[in-house]
């Protein structure tokens, strides 16, 4: 056998891979207790049963990697990476391979629950499938008599079915839908849209110098751009990160500047008046010519000054005209990386914007090293009828409240606020799918408040998260590694735009069932049955329409490349804006009283023993999804990090228990004093303090920062602003 | 012909992501609280500034040419395969001494809380022998780590072990003669231990040839001692070994 062993290039062991043969090694004590069938039985022998080799995309984030999962005799014992998956780069992360743990995990749901006693008292009786769905079936039917479709709000979730919750939703006739992605990048998806028309990707891959403000893209990974920034430092691009917090992408960059939070747009808006003063920008390719405003832009940055931006934001003027001039040098090929989680500020959107306009003067749109335009990969939606009905309202719940809500996504955070106030029509129903608000979600005693006024809450998950806790019904849900699955369209720098799909690599394991199963099982029995007559293959096949080997390629492969144009997508054709080039100035803003042009304004600062609150994550978990035995193993609870001179002058030593209150609520958790955050800045990870004891290694373990945030939001997009809460620390006697 | 596995890690591209590690505990169902491969870093220097950084350096058994593990098993279990290069512990062979675990420098070993034997990384055998990389070289997301054939002059790690410059990290009192490379420069590099051998075996170890002492098989002085041992070496006795610190 090892003679024949074939060199151990990248590029060549697919092959052997997928002719994988049986192995010879022992099995030692399996992680994974009850769960697994034969877990304990395997000892020192070497395991029987051959291994097989099945092709599917990664769902512990929204990436979608490209997997390789290994089976005996129907328990998946491993998961790789599927080299041939560009867009993942050949690569699993640690959540990625925690799965296994995610499948087999203990606390999974196995079966339909009804809420007996009182929400979030945990009394709950099992119910059937016939009698799960016959009730949720109902209890939609009544709400929609009562109050009208739009009576029920949609969260659909970030998964590969969610388009077909989403149909479900809109086919139910509500279209209050709306997203996890409220909680996360509207602010920076709307900034873009208003520069240059559309939601660009960064080719990091050919990039010679990258400003990264605010995100955190080496520990929340993102591919492929996590991968390609050490492609792109071998090439000699230089790597700038401003962040309070000295985060694993600060300890890795070439330059990282500890910026006083929430003051990003001050530097960005000196930046831009450097650029302009010195003329830096490309005069012949770009400004004034190819943009909106360039002259409004000149005299409104005129105050914006290097010194004035050092004051606001602690960054050396010389830095900030040193990096201008080191950014514009390597433009077009240089961009401020747009970031994803961007729901920090009240005024998100204008920050973003501020970066967008930066970008829009390296001239770096739809060039190579630059930000991309969408691609065509060519997988459609198909079609469906809408219907129609009379009484519905006009339009949504939150319609109005801000400037730019995204059709289709809206403002979670807004509608809870309808929904509390009941204005200007109520809603009583929640239909929820794979999202965890009530972890995710600023201020939680809001949406406590708000489960109050609902008649009627279903939600689909794979295990008893704090949201599906407050349920009246809990549907359990197929993992992705159990589901058969629409194709999806994944877009990623200039290496890869492609399609995948997923089919079950083991059965759904007790009762679970997809959401796909559960919407058509629903909609049969509330009448609408006809718009889910079809099965998985026949919904592929429309979506595929006109790919020739499309589906062929992703079976055989994992993955389907569509060799698309990525480059001068819009050379010589307008740009999606009101002006057809980029919009520096805003006119629609300008029309609806929103500032046209980012305009800096000094927010609320943490006062004497105040500090600022900003939340984040590691490398190893995805959002709330934290009760994995596998990962917690590297963090068990989170912690609240200060630097230590505060802490010193409060009295406060590394490891007490504190309490971290903010004006909506408080968490307890332990202080880890590092230097590597901004002084009146403190600092806890997503994920911990669970209300629901059935996600039993964070239940109550540290805090959870859905309880401690305040609930302001982007006054542009709706988009959760997470940055803007102030809180006292002191120590739990 | 016969093979010398190596890894050469450019820990320069670290991001201390886990990935290896969960990865490795996986495959070889690593019980909770140890582990066969790690990530060390370097502590940050802030009065650096804006020029603070820190270095991630990813490692497991060095599958050293120069072994003190071996040297230290007195029942020939522990043994560096000749075909390939890799340190292995036949099960069958072990006595559950522990000896071995104290004699690496670099905590690479832990002893099985079930299994009572010492496990640590094997270059994932098994995934060889099915054409596949090493679980955690696989996964690694910034190929970090780079896994291949010394003996092999077109492979990855030959190529890079020629091209650049490379350091190992040896402990202080032995060299190992790791088949661990790093690229350029890590840190940290002063976390290796002492090489502890038992004090009866250590007189041994001294005179005779490791090799040969596989062919005396069991019955040595020192291997009797360990066997005395062994029987008296308690359950909290193996709370004492060195588990690794993440
Ligand atoms: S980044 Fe990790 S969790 Fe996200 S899809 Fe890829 S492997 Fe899965
Ligand atoms: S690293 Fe330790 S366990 Fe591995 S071969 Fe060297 S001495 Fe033995
Ligand atoms: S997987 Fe690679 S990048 Fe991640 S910690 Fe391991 S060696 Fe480092």
């Amino acid at each position: 056998m090892k003679d024949k062993l074939p060199p151990l290039s990248r590029r060549k062991f697919l092959k052997t891979s997928l002719a994988a043969a049986a192995v010879t090694a022992g099995a030692g004590t399996p992680l994974v207790k009850s769960l697994v069938p034969g877990a304990h039985a395997s000892g020192s022998r070497p395991p029987k049963g051959d291994l097989t080799s099945h092709f599917t995309a990664c769902d512990m984030c929204f990436n979608r990697c490209g997997m390789i999962a290994r089976v005996r005799n129907g328990v998946i014992e491993k998961i790789d990476p599927n080299p041939k998956f560009l867009k993942s780069r050949g690569m699993i992360c640690a959540r990625g391979n925690a799965a296994t743990n995610h499948i087999y995990d203990p606390d999974r749901l196995k079966y339909p629950l009804r809420r007996t006693g009182k929400r979030g008292e945990g009394k709950w009786e099992r119910i059937s499938w016939e009698e799960a769905l016959d009730y949720t079936a109902e209890k939609m039917l009544e709400i929609g008599e009562k109050y009208t479709r739009c009576g029920m709000m949609f969260i659909p979730g970030s998964d590969m079915q969610s388009q077909l919750v989403h149909r479900f939703a809109e086919v139910y006739g509500s279209f209050n839908i709306t997203s996890h992605e409220t909680l996360c990048l509207l602010s920076k998806n709307r900034a873009y849209l208003d520069t240059i028309g559309e939601v660009p990707y960064p080719d990091v891959f050919y990039s010679k110098y990258i400003l990264i403000a605010g995100a955190n893209p080496f520990e929340a990974i993102i591919t492929p751009d996590t991968m390609d920034f050490f492609e792109a430092r071998k090439n000699g691009c230089k790597i700038i990160v401003l962040d309070p917090r000295f985060t694993k992408t600060a300890a890795m960059a070439d330059e990282w500047y500890q910026i006083k939070p929430g003051t990003d747009m001050a530097f960005f808006l000196a930046l831009c008046h450097v650029i302009v003063k010195e003329e830096l920008y490309d005069r012949d390719g770009c400004c004034p010519k190819m943009t909106y405003g360039f002259d409004e832009f000149f005299l409104h940055i005129q105050q914006y000054t290097p010194e004035w931006a050092q004051e606001e934001c602690g960054i050396p003027s010389e830095d900030i005209i040193r990096i201008a001039r080191e950014i514009s040098a390597a433009a077009p090929s240089a961009m401020v990386y747009p970031g994803r989680r961007t729901s920090d500020y009240k005024d998100s959107t204008q920050i973003r914007r501020a970066m967008a306009i930066t970008n829009a003067l390296l001239n770096n749109f739809d060039k190579p090293g630059g930000l991309l335009a969408l691609r065509e990969v060519g997988v459609k939606t198909p079609y469906y009828d809408v219907p129609w009905y009379d009484d519905n309202p006009f339009d949504r719940v939150e319609a109005g409240l801000v400037p730019g809500l995204i059709d289709h996504e809206g403002s979670f955070q807004l509608m809870r606020e309808a929904i509390i106030s009941g204005e200007p029509y109520p809603i009583k129903g929640w239909f929820n799918f794979k999202t965890n608000f009530m972890q995710t979600a600023a201020n939680r005693n809001k949406t406590l408040e708000m489960i109050d006024h609902l008649d009627f809450i279903v939600n689909i998950d794979i295990a008893m998260t704090d949201t599906a806790w407050y349920s009246d019904v809990v549907l359990p849900g197929a993992s992705f590694l159990e589901r058969k699955d629409p194709v999806s369209a994944l877009q990623g720098s200039s290496a890869c735009a492609c399609a995948v799909l997923r089919d079950p690599v083991v059965p759904e394991m007790f009762e679970s069932r997809s959401p796909f199963w559960i919407c058509q099982e629903l909609s049969k029995r509330m009448g609408f049955g006809d718009s889910f007559d079809f099965t998985m293959d026949e919904y592929r096949q429309k979506q595929l329409d006109g790919l020739d080997g499309a589906l062929e390629a992703m079976l055989n492969d994992g993955v389907y490349y569509n060799p698309s144009q990525v480059y001068g997508i819009y050379s010589g054709s307008p740009l999606k804006t009101l002006s057809g080039v980029k919009e520096i100035f805003n006119q629609r803003y300008a029309r609806s009283g929103v500032d046209p042009m980012p305009v800096y304004r000094k927010r609320r600062m943490p006062g004497e023993n105040e500090f600022r609150l900003v939340v984040g994550r590691t490398a190893f978990f995805t959002h709330s999804n934290t009760n994995l035995e596998l990962l917690t193993e590297f963090m068990e609870e989170n912690v609240l990090n200060m630097h230590p001179e505060p802490a010193q002058n409060m009295g406060l030593k590394d490891g007490d228990l504190v309490e971290v209150k903010s004006q909506v609520g408080s968490g307890r958790l332990r202080l880890e004093l590092t230097q590597g955050i901004e002084k009146q800045t403190v600092y806890m990870a997503t994920g911990f303090g669970a209300l629901s004891p059935q996600m039993s290694l964070v239940h109550n373990r540290g805090a959870s920062i859905a309880e401690v945030l305040e609930d302001y939001h982007d006054e542009i997009s709706g988009n959760m602003a997470m940055h803007e809460t102030l809180v006292t620390v002191r120590k739990v006697a | 012909m016969k093979k010398k596995y190596c890894m050469v890690i450019d820990s320069s591209v670290c991001i201390d992501c886990k990935a290896c590690m969960v990865s490795c505990k996986v495959q070889h169902k690593v019980p909770r609280g140890f582990w066969r491969n790690w990530i060390k870093n370097s502590d940050p220097d802030f009065t650096l500034g804006k020029y603070t950084s820190m270095h991630f350096q990813p490692g497991g058994c060095m599958q050293c040419d120069n072994p003190t593990c071996v040297y230290a098993c007195p029942s020939g279990a522990t043994f560096k395969d000749d075909e390939t290069g890799i340190i292995h512990v036949n099960e069958d062979l072990c006595i559950g001494c522990g000896n071995c675990v104290k004699a690496c420098p670099y905590h690479a070993r832990y002893r099985h809380p079930v299994k009572r034997v010492p496990d640590k990384c094997d270059f994932c055998r098994e995934r060889l022998d099915m054409g596949l990389l090493p679980a955690c070289v696989d996964t690694c997301p910034t190929k970090a780590r780079n896994f291949g054939d010394r003996n092999d002059p077109d492979s990855d790690v030959s190529r890079l072990l020629r091209e650049q410059e490379t350091v190992r990290i040896v402990s202080r009192p032995v060299d190992t003669e790791p088949n661990m490379f790093y690229l350029s420069s890590t840190m940290p590099m002063d976390w290796p231990g002492p090489v502890e051998y038992p004090a009866a075996h250590q007189a041994m170890v001294g005179v005779v040839n490791p090799l040969v002492k596989v062919a005396v098989g069991l019955s040595g002085l020192g291997v009797a001692a360990m066997f005395l041992k062994q029987l008296f070496t308690s359950d909290e006795a193996s709370h004492e070994e060195k588990k690794e610190e993440v």
